[in-house]
């Protein structure tokens, strides 16, 4: 029990005095704020900007179609259609379109554009095809108030059977943020290990350590170490995240904090950490380096990526067939089943038959990655095949 | 009797037997040469003995001051490995803590101890600075410093000289040997059949996972040595030959002969049996040396059906 302790302060002192792990804590924090921040800016420097429009109006009906638009959008008449083109090149305007009378009776109009700004188009099509209707209505027979009766959408209003299936917002935005957190650390913690393992090998200091401590010892205090830095990791980015959260968005810590479920994502949080660590740290332990896994290897990587197959559609549809199954099969349950308990209300069998199977997957993983990893840390110069590690497998205890 | 006792060991990889059912002890306070060609079996003897892989049959024993183990207890091992390095971001006086730590040595002694070390080995000023800075005799100055920092009662060195010059050696050579006389059992592997020549007191030798021949070194060579006399002379073939006490000859150079005596042939009977008036210029007798009865052994036993270098499965056991 010891050395299972010094093994993981090791490796926590190890990488809390290692440059690149405070650059990676600092960072991604900011990487975070830059990239969800970056589409909001961007969104704002993108406010409509003026645009004009000439038209040739044989209709009369330019100020109308003015009212029907929005500010930004001008409308400048001009009479000569022949020299309208070169106007709007000149000026740099948007474009321009006649108005006519084969637009009312045909509806057909063609702008002509400049500019190819999406939004201002479609805004025009908008503004055009109400304008379109008003005419018209004005030469039939039906009143506005009619028109706008049988037009009317309907109003549909979303009430839940029982008040508990109500998703509340809070509950969705805090169980989206701690899955996409905590899957993160898993992740990240994972890739660390693996990388440990691996450095272990590559710095020949393996065979020194275990003559000291057991192997288990040795991969069990690794797995802890990094468990308790991820939780430091988490730890700090809350401590930075949230003042700068409740800058931009208004709402009560207390509130948030009772939105979130907490026996759900610390069991699977940590059932997930513990399955993944396992695979990682064992995975580790066959490679010589990364660059060179080979096609197996390379598959158990990209296991945890899996979880993201099916968040969209779980988003959507989280009482679905697809959401139920991703939330009960051990390799996603960790992700799916933090995410759904925000969405929706999972029915108990559902959670105990999830928390179930990963704690047994876990406990399997962790066996063979016990054994694999014994034999695999004194192994050098080359990968290990799958052929191998299943032989591994079969080798007595010490 | 304190000291390591090994007693018919035997591990198979597949349908090999890796070593074969052995037995040897190191005695408390001495040196004992663990030899063999590459492939022998040495390095599994090592992992075994120290409890990283499991024999199939055997037991290890280790008794300290009358108290036997089964196995050895970690905190009594120094292990310096054959494959060996350093954390290479880490310093080194943190590496140091951290393996001395490990085998439960306080830190303030474990620091005390590391700096008079790194003092002996004149790394003093690179106690604070990163592995990466090191050269490899430095970095294996530090492993080696590393091994032994908890006062292991048994110290096991696969190899430790490879890669050292000849200073480093002698540093070495004297440290290991002041650790035995201090009382630690060594278990010493190498190919440099002169060094292990001499510092060890005991040898094992070991070919194919099977033992080809152990016991003192002195008794070694009485066994697998006869005397070997080197003549310089123009004359003295056929006088030398009527002797009788010749069991082969091979000329050297023209004029110089080297002559294997007989096994029971001391090396004044041969003297007094030469005729007075013979000319001889030059004249010596030795032993043949631990390489020449080591090649000797290896070679002979080569008719073994299946070569471990094609083990399948790569050095990790």
């Amino acid at each position: 029990m010891k050395g299972l302790w010094k093994i993981a302060n090791w490796e926590i002192t190890r990488n809390l005095t290692n440059k690149q792990f405070i650059i990676g804590l600092l960072l991604t924090p900011v990487l975070i704020g830059v990239f969800s921040g970056i589409p909001i800016l961007l969104e704002r420097l993108n406010q409509p900007s003026l645009s004009t429009y000439y038209v040739v109006d044989h209709l009369g009906e330019l100020a109308s179609l003015q009212a029907l638009l929005p500010e930004n959008i001008s409308l400048e008449a001009h009479q000569d259609s022949a020299s309208i083109a070169d106007i709007v090149r000149d000026t740099n305007s948007s474009g321009y379109f006649t108005l006519d009378q084969a637009f009312i009776s045909t509806g057909q109009i063609d702008v002509v554009y400049n500019d190819r700004s999406m939004e201002t188009l479609s805004t025009i099509r908008g503004s055009l095809t109400a304008l379109l209707q008003q005419i018209r209505l004005a030469s039939s027979d039906i009143s506005v108030n009619q028109l706008t009766f049988v037009t009317a959408p309907a109003r549909v209003r979303e009430v839940a059977l029982d008040e508990e299936l109500e998703p509340q917002t809070m509950h969705m935005i805090v169980a989206l943020v701690f899955t996409v957190l905590v899957f993160f650390l898993i992740l990240t913690s994972g890739t660390m290990l693996m990388q440990s393992a691996l450095q272990e090998k590559r710095d020949r200091m393996a065979e020194v350590v275990l003559s000291s401590v057991r192997s288990v010892q040795l991969m069990q205090g690794k797995i802890l170490g990094h468990f308790l830095l991820g939780l430091m990791q988490l730890v700090f980015w809350i401590a930075i995240g949230l003042p700068i959260a409740r800058y931009f968005w208004d709402f009560s810590v207390t509130e948030a904090l009772a939105a979130v479920n907490v026996p759900i994502i610390l069991f699977f949080g940590l059932g997930g950490y513990l399955l993944f660590s396992a695979l990682f740290v064992g995975l580790g332990a066959t490679m010589e380096d990364l660059q060179s896994a080979g096609n197996s290897q390379s598959l158990v990587i990209m296991l945890p990526a899996l979880s993201f197959l099916f968040m969209g559609p779980v988003m959507t549809n989280p009482d679905g067939a697809i959401a139920i199954f991703a939330s009960i099969f051990p390799f996603t349950s960790p992700a799916i089943m933090m995410m759904r308990s925000g969405l929706t209300v999972v029915p108990l069998w559902q959670t105990l038959s999830s928390a179930a199977l990963l704690l047994l997957t876990a406990w399997v993983i962790m066996l063979l990655a016990s054994k694999i990893f014994r034999i695999g840390m004194l192994m050098y110069g080359k990968n290990a095949s799958f052929q191998e590690v299943t032989k591994w497998l079969r080798y007595k205890e010490s | 009797m304190d000291g390591l006792q090994v007693q018919g060991v035997h591990k198979v990889y597949g349908s090999t037997a890796v070593v074969d059912n052995v037995s040897f002890q190191a005695p408390q306070g001495r040196i004992l040469g663990v030899l063999g060609p590459n492939g022998a079996g040495k390095t599994t003897i090592i992992r075994m003995i120290m409890g990283i892989t499991a024999p199939d049959q055997g037991d290890i024993y280790f008794t300290d001051h009358g108290r036997k183990t089964k196995g050895v207890p970690f905190s009594t091992i120094g292990y310096l490995p054959e494959e060996r390095g350093l954390y290479k971001e880490a310093k080194v006086m943190s590496i140091l803590l951290f393996l001395s730590g490990l085998k439960d040595v306080p830190k303030t002694q474990a620091r005390e101890r590391a700096m008079h070390w790194l003092r002996k080995f004149e790394l003093e000023d690179y106690a604070y600075k990163k592995v990466e800075q090191l050269s490899k005799g430095m970095a294996q100055k530090v492993q080696f410093i590393a091994s032994i920092l908890h006062e292991p009662k048994f110290i096991v060195l696969d190899e430790p000289f490879s890669g050292l010059d000849p200073v480093s050696q002698d540093l070495f050579k004297e440290e290991i040997r002041a650790l035995a006389n201090s009382g630690a059992t060594v278990l010493l592997s190498s190919h440099q059949m002169n060094i292990v020549e001499a510092l060890c007191d005991e040898i094992f030798l070991i070919h194919r996972g099977k033992e080809v021949v152990q016991g003192n070194l002195e008794s070694i060579k009485e066994r697998y040595g006869n005397f070997r006399v080197d003549l310089l002379s123009s004359t003295a073939r056929e006088a030398v030959l009527a002797t009788d006490m010749v069991q082969n000859v091979e000329q050297l150079a023209p004029q110089r002969y080297r002559y294997t005596l007989k096994d029971d042939i001391r090396p004044l009977e041969f003297v007094q049996a030469l005729p007075t008036g013979l000319d001889i210029r030059e004249l010596t007798i030795t032993r043949p040396s631990l390489h020449d009865i080591f090649v000797n052994v290896a070679q002979g036993g080569a008719n073994h059906e299946g070569s471990l270098e094609d083990r399948q499965l790569g050095n990790y056991a």
